[in-house]
């Protein structure tokens, strides 16, 4: 039964949402189901968020609670995660300082923690990029030599200063490149994932909604 | 040791230290280059422009703060075009970190550049989760996957949402993403609405929708801080995009020599190895 009534859930929801989109939504009843349907997903997900906030707080609490290894980083994860949720979560009619509007502890802590942090962290890419360019971008073979080339193209094609230098060299050079790289060769490259992916997430949407994939209920 | 032995093991903090002088210098000594638009960033501009006074737009804040350099200068630029065409701005976000406080942030500010009022020219509906079925949900109706605004205001007490009812009262969806629910607009709204749709987006992720736009599946594309500059050139708002192109070009030509660099000195000990 505990393997049953999911599959059950699982095909009825597939089924409803399927069916549904050959349906007027205002005027069926299949239409208003999902409706209904779509407003509990919603429903459902943000308690997905809140699980995930118990099942962190479990996780690390237990690791700081027997001093595990690094644990005192496991603390810093409570600690932000409390410090921001809390005055967030109480009503701003209570202090200014709360809830998510401007002047909130929230919404500082978002500004001028949080977002300088997370931009660091993406902007330190530039540094590995041009460090791992210099060391491993090497003209080994032919193929590797195309893909440089290819790929120097294009950054200097995605700069002003490189655009203009490729334009004295061919006023339709920067056309060229957009044509026959981005339109040509990666478009080619990127349909050929793109409808993979769509053929592969079909199949397994399929296999879910038939009870044949049951690894999203942690049976193998 | 040759110098060409001594380029090939450059310590790395010497490259970190070229690309920290790169980013900066042009904070120091600000420099403009012309940017030339690309046809993808003027198609979407046309299709923007296009629309009658007061269609309504939806402007999605797809992004996290951490792409914020690349993608909030497409918002702004977005709402600067939007507002100068008192286009009734409809903003929303799938991702639950930051996009909500971003999307007030940006369009409170530019509305009131503009003189726009909260509730009646524009509305921020905030986040909700479970992205699939919020972007499935909107085209039975808006009021059931968000019955409130970002502040907790009921639709039915904003003017504006009076005559939006679904995706068939949505003129144009301005999509500015950092991740791939772009592919989710595109595939659960402009697919099955028909609502057209045109994209900003990081420009890592850029080349996988010239395929969208090739199928007509997309109206335009902005791809990275380069997009978002052309856009801002587009509307005549030169604003961060621009000023950080003098940064992009340089740290793009410093990776190009590096790598000229590390091939030089690579043929060269490989020459010297076989005894040439």
């Amino acid at each position: 039964m505990r393997s049953v009534l999911p599959i059950i859930v699982a095909f009825l929801s597939g089924f409803i949402m399927i069916a549904s989109f050959f349906f007027n939504a205002d005027r069926s009843f299949l239409g208003k189901l999902e409706e209904d349907l779509l407003t509990w997903v919603t429903i459902v997900g943000g308690f997905t968020l809140l699980l995930g906030v118990v099942s962190i707080t479990r996780v690390n609490f237990n690791a700081v609670k027997q001093k595990k290894e690094d644990w005192f980083y496991k603390l810093l994860t409570l600690i932000a995660i409390y410090v921001m949720a809390v005055p967030a979560i109480l009503p701003s009619s209570w202090s200014p300082l709360f809830g998510d509007e401007a002047g909130s502890i929230y919404d500082w802590l978002f500004t001028y923690v949080d977002t300088p942090m997370m931009g660091t962290m993406f902007a330190m890419l530039a540094f590995y990029i041009a460090s791992a360019a210099y060391r491993a971008f090497r003209a080994r073979n032919p193929e590797a030599t195309l893909l440089l080339m290819t790929a120097t193209l294009v950054m200097l094609w995605r700069i002003p200063m490189g655009e203009a230098f490729l334009r004295e060299i061919s006023i339709h050079l920067p056309d060229y490149i957009n044509t026959f790289i981005m339109k040509g060769a990666t478009m080619a490259v990127q349909r050929g994932i793109i409808i993979g992916a769509a053929l592969g997430g079909a199949s397994m949407s399929l296999r879910i909604l038939l009870g044949i994939e049951r690894t999203y209920m942690g049976k193998g | 040791m040759s110098i060409w032995d001594k380029i090939g093991r450059l310590d790395r903090r010497w490259i970190y230290l070229l690309v920290a002088i790169a980013v900066v210098l042009p904070l120091i000594v600000p420099a403009s280059f012309r940017v030339y638009v690309g046809p993808e960033a003027q198609q979407l501009f046309d299709a923007v422009e296009a629309l009658p006074d007061s269609s309504v737009v939806l402007l999605t804040f797809d992004y996290y703060p951490s792409t914020l350099a690349e993608t909030e200068p497409m918002s702004v630029a977005a709402l600067h075009h939007l507002f100068r065409k008192n286009c009734k701005v409809l903003t929303l976000t799938t991702v639950p970190l930051g996009g909500p406080s971003i999307a007030e942030r940006v369009t409170r500010k530019m509305a009131k550049k503009y003189n726009k009022m909260y509730g009646t020219d524009y509305v921020n509906l905030g986040f909700k989760a479970n992205y699939v079925a919020v972007l499935k949900g909107l085209g039975s109706s808006v009021e059931s996957i968000y019955p409130t605004d970002n502040s907790g205001t009921p639709l039915a007490e904003l003017p504006m949402m009076a005559d939006i009812q679904n995706y068939g009262d949505v003129d144009f969806i301005f999509v500015v993403s950092d991740n791939g629910i772009v592919e989710n607009w595109i595939s659960i709204v402009n697919a099955q609405y028909g609502t057209p749709i045109g994209a900003g987006v990081a420009a890592v992720m850029a080349p996988k929708f010239y395929a969208f736009i090739a199928s007509g599946q997309m109206t335009g594309l902005l791809g990275g801080m380069k997009g978002a500059a052309e856009y801002e050139i587009l509307v005549g708002e030169e604003d961060m995009a621009l000023k950080g192109m003098a940064m992009q070009s340089l740290v793009h030509l410093l990776i190009i020599g590096l790598v000229i660099l590390g091939n030089v000195g690579f043929f060269l000990g490989r020459k010297k190895e076989e005894g040439i």
